[in-house]
């Protein structure tokens, strides 16, 4: 993204300060609604399932949707693809899986958090503070890596240097969030998510208008080459399907969305969750699809020179091919992406501090809510200070939030909750392993001690085996399983 | 069908996810069945852990096993089909609405066939196999003796 873009086209300035305007308006309504720590990390149980649809559609889907994601179609072709696949079924998943179950423990306990639901079902303390701990590692990488992101963009629109960039990206995100909470995130998710979708739409009316439609793009690319679109892309087909099961059945893990779940007002609601959430998705995917195809199209036929980092292909397709006011609106997009998946995370980070933590130990925090605000200043200030590291050792942070949550989440929360044959030290086996193999394997890769074979990713593997623990413990210590269900929770896991 | 069976062929799908990866460490590489086994246990492990999550009560009702199997196959038969058909993605390739035919069975079988009935099934079974009125009321009630 070349210097200053806003700058260059006052439409694409004009669309920026609309919607900073309009987040900033969210913030002032939500932080004079916000009463207290109910409020603050669960919205008041109070919101609506349209709202809690596109909410969760905005803070799954990262800046990586619009930025990273297209870059990596540009590079790998359909092989990229396969991280986005899975969403026409995991979203009926999580509904039958996670949606209803956390609801309803929410319902019965007045629960809050995720590592909350995973220390009701296990009634374990241990279980809760590491999930706790996992959460709050892969959280600050996060936060890191979307800063970051938020910065570049912010930094291409207005040439503020990255690292004013940075900065301004986390004052922004944490004036809402440090003030209105998850209520804040909540609504300004709603408009951020709206903001994408329609950015998406757009552009993919763009990208089939000036590749030729779907036919045109592909006769383009397979005649330079017939491997981009193959099954795989330019993958293994090992690979792409790896990519397809951590991002599909990791879908179950992600602390960000099944915490929404608490949020929801009515339960019966969760009817048209599937419908509502895997529609916005579609939609707000088509951008990812399209971009990176039309522009190596637009390379393969000359028209472009091939781009010097497959991340520019998102600013290139915008700023070549689509109206400045569209730009804006795409620009708009990628910092609603990056703030409303970090507002999420400086929510759920500053619950494990302020709340999941000291119940860990058998304590209570006794003013959650005002805890809760200096703990998001805290992580907010930690990441963005990790943010200014070189962009190595950032990228490192980030890469492995999404596996640690899967590998830790997955078999505690989302098969702990369906299984009543799993054990608490089942659990803390699994969510130790998944943290530890995380960890340490990202660890070694980074510094080039060990290196996966080709086709194997550290989350995948680490998915995999912590699922495989916490089924083998589960067996070995089953004469405890029934013990450790209290009769509520086991009413909440048999409807 | 008895929930038992949805743990099993998950424990089944999750081990041929880690065969798919041992094999991997082999020094000559992933051999070919790597491949099949992670597209088998991927869309095993999906479809059985939405089993898992529709059971009620220790059964799983008609109508999502229906649409368990349904996922399966059309995940499984997707990958199964780029597996097993020849590449034939060159400049003169067919297309299937605007990409080549393995991809298309891929990108449009597993992306898009599954939106078309799973959000709809569920919606339809709600009422009767996911929550309803009584089940809500039963919580509470279990809720208020705890705290009682």
């Amino acid at each position: 993204m070349s210097g200053a873009a806003a700058l260059r086209h006052p439409a694409i300035l004009v669309v920026a300060l609309l919607y900073f305007a309009a987040v900033a308006a969210i913030g002032v309504w939500a932080m004079r609604r916000t009463h207290s720590a109910r409020d603050f990390f669960v919205a008041g149980k109070g919101i609506g399932i349209v709202t809690l649809a596109i909410a969760a559609m905005a803070s799954t889907l990262s800046g990586f949707a619009f930025v990273g994601g297209p870059g990596l179609v540009y590079a790998t072709g359909t092989g990229a693809m396969f991280i986005i696949l899975s969403a026409a079924i995991t979203n009926t998943m999580g509904a039958w899986v996670l949606a209803r179950r956390m609801r309803l423990l929410g319902e019965a306990r007045g629960l809050m958090t995720v590592p909350d639901a995973i220390g009701a079902r296990y009634r374990s303390g241990l279980a809760q503070g590491l999930s706790a701990v996992a959460i709050l590692v892969a959280v600050i990488g996060y936060m890191a890596t979307n800063f970051l992101a938020l910065g570049l963009v912010i930094d291409a629109m207005f040439a503020t240097g990255l690292s004013l960039g940075i900065w301004l990206a986390m004052l922004v995100t944490l004036s809402y969030t440090a003030t209105g909470g998850i209520l804040a995130g909540v609504y300004t998710d709603l408009f951020e998510g709206l903001v994408k979708t329609a950015a998406s739409v757009t552009v993919f009316y763009f990208v089939l208008r000036a590749g030729g439609g779907m036919d045109g793009i592909s006769r383009a690319i397979t005649a330079v080459d017939a491997t981009f679109l193959g099954p795989w892309g330019k993958m293994s087909a090992l690979s792409a399907l790896s990519l397809f099961f951590v991002f599909g059945l990791g879908s179950l893990g992600q602390p960000h969305v099944a915490h929404k779940f608490y949020m929801l007002r009515d339960p019966k609601q969760l009817k048209w969750y599937p419908l509502l959430m895997s529609a916005a998705m579609a939609l707000t995917q088509l951008l990812y699809v399209g971009v990176g195809l039309a522009m190596r199209a637009k390379v393969a036929t000359g028209e472009v020179a091939p781009l010097a980092r497959a991340d520019d292909a998102t600013p290139a397709f915008v700023l070549g091919f689509t109206p400045s006011a569209v730009a804006g609106l795409v620009f708009a997009g990628v910092i609603a992406a990056g703030m409303s998946t970090v507002n999420s995370f400086m929510n759920i980070g500053a619950a494990a501090i302020t709340h999941d933590l000291p119940r860990a130990f058998g304590r209570r925090v006794g003013d959650e809510l005002r805890w809760g605000r200096a703990w998001t200043v805290v992580l907010s200030l930690a990441a963005v200070l990790l943010a200014q590291l070189p962009g190595a050792v950032v990228a490192f942070l980030g890469i492995f939030g999404y596996g640690l949550f899967a590998a830790t989440l997955v078999p505690s929360l989302a098969i702990g909750l369906n299984w009543s044959g799993a054990t608490r030290e089942g659990a803390v086996a699994s969510i130790a392993t998944g943290l530890v193999l995380t960890l340490g394997l990202e660890t070694l890769a980074y510094f080039k001690l060990f290196s996966l074979p080709a086709g194997v990713t550290v989350s995948g593997l680490a998915l995999v085996v912590s699922l495989l623990v916490f089924f083998g413990v589960s067996w070995i210590t089953r004469a405890r399983a029934a013990g450790q269900i209290d009769t509520d929770v086991r009413v909440v896991m048999e409807v | 069908m008895r929930a038992r069976l949805p743990l099993v062929l998950l424990v089944a799908s999750c081990l041929a996810v880690a065969a798919a990866y041992a094999a991997a460490f082999r020094p000559d590489g992933a051999p070919s069945w790597a491949a099949w086994c992670i597209a088998l246990g991927s869309g095993g492990m999906l479809s059985s852990t939405m089993a898992l999550g529709a059971t009620r009560r220790g059964r799983l009702r008609p109508v999502a096993v229906i649409a368990c199997v349904l996922t399966f196959l059309v995940v499984s038969g997707a990958f199964g089909a780029a597996l097993w058909m020849p590449p034939a993605e060159g400049a003169d390739a067919r297309l299937l609405l605007g990409l080549p035919l393995r991809t298309a069975i891929v990108l449009y079988g597993v992306g898009i066939v599954p939106l078309l009935f799973l959000p709809l099934v569920y919606a339809v079974s709600f009422d009767a196999d996911t929550l309803n009125d009584d089940d809500i009321e039963r919580v509470r009630r279990a809720a208020a003796e705890r705290k009682a």
